[in-house]
């Protein structure tokens, strides 16, 4: 086998694991969430799982400046 | 057929990546969610079950991957990123699953969910699996011993963090610095494993 045909079989199987993530993404994102957990996103009240700054918990650094 | 010494075999492979060559504590795969999401019990059992699930899936879907198309395809030097996006992929519709048919175990898993596809102890034992050329058993009984392995150790080392909370001495050794301090000696401890089995 060539190096240009095993080029392009490697782009072609890097887009399909790109296309199949994209997809999995966009569906993951269109279901809804269940009763009582549309808001889980960063809560100052719950979100004390860690206590470490992270997208999840930005109020860490807050908490511990104040 | 005796089938006796591959289930031998099979069990001592689960026990040696579970105890004696911890993903955490030996090979350091996995720090940011065993220092990060150890602080309570809950959490970290959550989080420990949701890599458990996630180790496993992967290695059940990453072993026939590499040795039935990456290698025929004659294409192996694509490994980590075909399976950087095989685990993406794999958390999302784990997640998908999860919110769609199971509200509770959305509730304890969600925000954890997403942190896996980061966690490096899933890249780094399908990783392992293939380097190795390990058979497709040996792999999953890796994969599940692996899983389990980091399960114990981050419910563990919660469980002493949660005692250490309540320790009012040094200021300088507070938080972090008396977690860091406390993971190496239990690094140590399972080190007393290794010998277990040498002749």
């Amino acid at each position: 086998m060539s190096d240009t045909l095993r080029l392009v079989i490697a782009i072609g199987v890097i887009l399909f694991l790109l296309a199949t993530f994209i997809v999995t993404f966009i569906l993951y994102k269109r279901t809804p969430a269940p009763k009582g957990c549309e808001n889980m996103g960063p809560n100052k009240e719950r979100c004390k799982n860690c206590e470490m700054s992270c997208h999840l918990n930005i109020y860490a650094d807050r908490k511990e400046n104040e | 057929m005796n089938t006796t010494p591959y289930i031998y075999t099979f069990l001592l492979a689960i026990i040696s990546s579970c105890l004696i060559d911890n993903v955490v504590l030996s090979r350091f795969y996995g720090i940011c969610p065993f220092i990060g999401v150890s602080k309570k019990v809950k959490s970290a059992f959550s989080m420990g079950v949701a890599v458990t699930f996630v180790i496993i899936l992967a290695a059940l879907i990453c072993w026939p991957l590499y040795h039935f198309v990456l290698l025929p395809l004659q294409i192996p030097f694509m490994d980590i990123l075909t399976y950087i996006l095989v685990i993406a992929s794999l958390v999302q519709i784990v997640g998908l699953f999860i919110k769609k048919f199971s509200a509770p175990l959305y509730q304890s898993f969600g925000i954890y969910l997403p942190l896996i596809t980061t966690n490096c102890a899933v890249l780094g034992v399908v990783q392992t699996n293939t380097d190795t050329a390990l058979s497709f058993g040996l792999s999953m009984a890796n994969a599940i011993g692996t899983s389990l392995g980091f399960l114990l150790v981050i419910v563990l080392f919660s469980t002493m963090r949660e005692r250490i909370e309540e320790y009012n001495g040094n200021k300088a050794f507070k938080g972090v610095p008396i977690a860091l301090i406390s993971a190496a000696i239990l690094a140590m401890a399972f080190m007393g494993l290794m010998g277990i089995g040498a002749k």
